[in-house]
């Protein structure tokens, strides 16, 4: 439901500045008054922009693209977050063991999954103004919220932890000490929460984060073969041969590349804290697609730049991120495998602080303590120190000698897809909750497309579970 | 607040300590008049308002919560497969 303007005048577009007398004309809530806090004053200030933008938006011809800069953000960084260095780690194995063939097209449809979605956490968080886990702990009890917090923060640390290890092997291939990579990703991690500013913070993620594009030219470097790439598009073809347990399992380790429970919470609580609104939402949305497009872009490149390693028959099984750098070296050139091992870099940094963030907002949701970027320090320290902790914890971990980093990065994305079936389903019942959604309650197809996703998630788990137990089904 | 709302429950002290009351200006629009940036949120998008306000416990039908147990004991089960998987993937390494 569209709450009613609180100053009409400004909104739309009589006037770009509100007065002191049309505020006061206008206040919805006098008993607020003199409990308005820091930030809601940094949060009005951000409504303030997109309410100038919108009304010149109206008078000049190329106006709405200042909204949508405004606007844009939580979609960006949650999909660019998510091609983290495991995933880049996933779609260079679908490259380097299978070459141009099935995974391309089915990486699109991983990122159509995925924005289906993450278009609904935009209307949730722009609607009720509430993060994920408030709200599943609101509407479903502490119960299930603390199951669904237990999928969260297990499957957000493992992740964290494989996000250091993609800082530590692309910082390693330029020979960088492990504890010197993992303490300066730490030291960025910081410098991006502590301006106590959730503007200033996404925009510097974004910054960063734009460096995913770093796989387009080592992609380009590596000479795809186009016309195989046209074809595989349209026919889906070759599928991959051999195994057909590794196959699957590298299906789900896909799937677990793109559509994951952290990515409901982030977008949703990034939502809340950019003061989105109702009228904001169609903006969501095209955040959300761009966010998609760019990533599924950026994943391609990954299989593609990992494509002479399937040519020239180097198995890559176990590869981790240096090694794919390394084996890349000879047949895409010095530029190539340091592109490469810079985009993981990225890809790992990046998603350390999208997904210690996610945790934080999750916990001071539960909490009721503060939980927005938009808060000093002093006055939210609880939801600092869980971002900060979780990211110090895991970047320990990745620092302790014979830890097993290739047991976590095996199993992260499988265990992401496998918890996201329940983290669907809290999400449908909040989208088709009349209460919670008003009018914005989700319609027939967008709830087809939803089960449609949560069907072909569990589907995935089921087999890659019958193939685990039973691996001569699959003759495995 | 939204007609939607379910079970507001009012607690006019629930303001946490950290939530820093800003000076009125007169005269001139400024933000730190409490009164232009409440003009420019939604009412349950202030802090103070989304503190007292909650959304009621929704009633479970017994076909959700059987479809939120049967997901849950499939998370559970498939956790054990992934052990049970990477358990057989460091055999085989060895």
């Amino acid at each position: 439901m569209d709450a009613p303007d609180k100053n009409p005048s400004l909104l739309s577009g009589q006037t770009a500045h509100p007065t002191t007398e049309s505020a006061v004309a206008s206040a919805a809530a006098p008993e607020l008054i003199g409990l308005v806090t820091h930030e809601d004053v940094d949060r009005a200030r951000d409504r303030w922009e997109v309410a100038r933008a919108r009304s010149k938006g109206r008078s000049k011809k190329f106006g709405g693209f200042r909204l949508l800069w405004l606007l844009v953000g939580p979609g960006v960084l949650v999909f660019l977050g998510e091609n983290d260095a495991p995933s880049m780690l996933s779609y260079s194995a679908d490259g380097s063991r299978y070459g141009v063939g099935f995974f391309i097209p089915f990486v699109v449809l991983t990122f159509i999954m995925g924005f289906i979605v993450q278009e609904m956490t935009v209307r949730l968080g722009a609607v009720t103004h509430r993060g994920h886990a408030e709200l599943i702990f609101d509407r479903f009890g502490k119960f299930w919220g603390f199951f669904a917090m237990g999928d969260l923060i297990f499957g957000n640390f493992l992740t964290l932890v494989t996000e250091f290890i993609g800082v530590r092997a692309g910082l390693g291939f330029f020979g960088v000490r492990p504890s010197i990579a993992v303490g300066g990703a730490l030291v960025i991690v910081v410098a991006a929460i502590t301006t106590g500013r959730y503007w200033t913070w996404e925009r510097i993620t974004l910054s960063l984060a734009i460096f995913n594009g770093l796989f387009i030219p080592a992609a380009i470097l590596a000479r795809p073969d186009w016309h195989a790439v046209g074809h595989a598009m349209v026919t889906w073809t070759p599928f991959p041969g051999g195994s057909r347990y590794e196959i699957l399992l590298l299906i789900l380790a896909t799937i677990g590349a793109t559509v994951t429970p952290w990515m409901l919470f982030f977008q949703q609580s990034a939502v809340v804290d950019k003061g989105m609104q109702p009228r904001d939402i169609n903006a969501g949305r095209f955040d959300t697609l761009l966010g998609a497009l760019l990533a599924s872009v950026f994943a391609i490149a990954a299989i593609l730049a990992t494509v002479p390693l399937f040519h020239h028959g180097i198995n890559a099984a176990d590869f981790q991120a240096a090694q794919f750098a390394e084996a890349l070296e000879p047949l895409i050139g010095h530029t190539g495998a340091a592109l490469f091992a810079l985009g993981i870099f990225e890809a790992g940094i990046v998603a350390a602080i999208a997904i210690s963030t996610s945790s934080a907002y999750a916990f001071g949701e539960v909490m009721q303590t503060g939980h927005s970027l938009n808060r000093p320090l002093r006055e939210a320290w609880p939801f600092y120190l869980t971002l900060f902790g979780s990211a110090c914890a895991a970047a320990a971990l990745v620092l302790i000698p014979h830890f097993p980093l290739e047991f976590v990065v095996l199993t992260v994305n499988v265990i992401a897809v496998l918890a996201m079936p329940p983290a669907l389903a809290f999400l449908l019942l909040l989208v088709n909750d009349p209460e919670v959604m008003g009018e914005h309650i989700n319609g027939f197809w967008a709830n087809v497309a939803g089960v449609t996703v949560t069907v072909l998630l569990i589907i995935a788990g089921l087999g890659f579970g019958l193939a685990t137990v039973f691996p001569k089904w699959l003759g495995g | 607040m939204d007609s939607h709302r379910a079970d507001i429950s009012e607690d006019q002290d629930a303001l946490a300590p950290g939530d820093v009351p800003v000076g009125v200006k007169s005269e001139q629009l400024t933000l730190h008049d409490p009164r232009a940036v409440l003009s420019l949120l939604e009412a349950d998008q202030v802090v103070a308002a989304k503190r007292r306000t909650h959304f009621g416990r929704k009633n479970l039908s017994l076909g959700t919560k059987a479809l939120l147990w049967g997901l849950r004991v499939y998370v559970v089960a498939m956790l054990v497969i992934v052990l049970l998987s990477v358990y057989q993937a460091i055999h085989a390494a060895r």
